[in-house]
């Protein structure tokens, strides 16, 4: 009896299971029409394989949706990477140059009080809030000190005014020749 | 090997290995590569979405197909025709002048689009287990895998489809 279609597709595929592969193929090694049938939808296999989607369909494809991928997924998580590894960098490189820093802080600060220690004048323009007697030498009325100034004003307040006076003012800049 | 689907190393593994086979199945249900890109894409962007873990590549590749599968059945009948109609538009006063030309590209170029066009015709549970067979590596217990069914099942859609296509392929 010979193979029918189904079991010869099995085959075909590589699916057919013992024994009867073995059967099939014993059979096929003198059935001519079996064999005959089997190449035939061995051609009609190839044929629908060989109308695949090629390669060079697929490939501007799968990198048009990569892209959509890397601009809408990918970008926060890669930003993120690339600023932790530049905070990295910078408290890597900060870190010393604060304690340098700090360290030179200190030693000017001791150094002034080591030199200018004994003078209190000179220590009392250091460190203002330290001043060690109170009394009349010491006090003075700060609201004297401030005398009304023309750098109190801006220039426009000053033109404003002068020109409230009654004055003609005339702005010129020096050194700055008017083109002719 | 677990696969994260959201993690951007996995997904890119996942991904190169997996869009060409996904973009074949999809292609060759709808006959339309426009549809089968975005479908591939909408695939790709639920798995991402979904941050869900996988234990092989294998079962990320099935859940994959299915979604991908599901989605094109889903749509197939709503935007192909619609697409298709357009392309055929455009392809249309180009075809009379190719059909002089005898060139080999051009007879395997004809001969794909016929077979294709056999494959359109197969009602859908032979279209998608034959499109499975024929354009991925899967075989008959990993396709079984896929569209929940049994093996027996996909041996037996896979002669049947291929009987149905003989038989459209004898006609043209």
């Amino acid at each position: 009896m010979c193979v029918d279609d189904e079991l010869l597709n099995t085959y075909l595929d590589g699916e057919l299971q013992e024994p009867w592969r073995t059967q099939v193929q014993e059979h096929l090694g003198y059935c001519n029409a079996c064999r005959q049938r089997l190449e035939q939808l061995r051609a009609l296999h190839q044929k629908i394989a060989d109308a695949v989607l090629p390669d060079s369909e697929i490939d501007a494809r799968q990198d048009r949706v990569l892209q959509y991928f890397e601009k809408t997924r990918f970008s926060p998580s890669n930003k993120n990477k690339k600023m932790h590894i530049f905070r990295k960098k910078i408290q890597v490189r900060l870190v010393p140059a604060l304690i340098t820093s700090a360290a030179a802080f200190v030693v000017v600060f001791i150094g002034a009080f080591v030199f200018f220690g004994n003078n209190s004048q000179q220590g009392q323009e250091i460190l203002p809030g330290v001043a060690s007697q109170i009394d009349s030498a010491h006090i003075r009325q700060v609201t004297e000190v401030q005398q009304p100034s023309l750098d109190m004003f801006s220039l426009e307040q000053i033109v404003q005014h002068l020109d409230a006076m009654g004055y003609a003012v005339k702005l010129e800049v020096k050194a700055v020749t008017p083109l002719e | 090997m677990e696969i994260q689907s959201n993690d951007e190393r996995a997904f890119r593994q996942v991904y190169e290995q997996v869009f060409p086979i996904l973009m074949r199945v999809v292609y060759h249900v709808t006959n339309n590569q426009d549809l089968a890109e975005e479908i591939c894409q909408e695939a790709f962007i639920r798995f991402f979405d979904k941050g869900m873990e996988f234990a092989t590549l294998n079962d990320a590749k099935y859940w994959l197909i299915r979604v991908s599968k599901n989605l094109a059945i889903n749509q197939v009948k709503r935007k192909s025709r619609e697409m298709n109609m357009v392309e055929k538009l455009k392809k249309y006063p180009t075809t009379g002048a190719n059909h002089s030309d005898g060139s080999q590209v051009l007879m395997e170029k004809e001969t794909r689009k016929l077979v294709q066009e056999a494959i359109d015709q197969l009602p859908e549970k032979f279209r998608l287990v034959i499109v499975m067979k024929e354009y991925t590596d899967m075989d008959y217990k990993q396709i079984a895998q896929v569209l929940h069914i049994s093996e027996s099942n996909v041996k037996v859609r896979v002669y049947r489809a291929r009987k149905m296509l003989e038989s459209i392929l004898s006609q043209e």
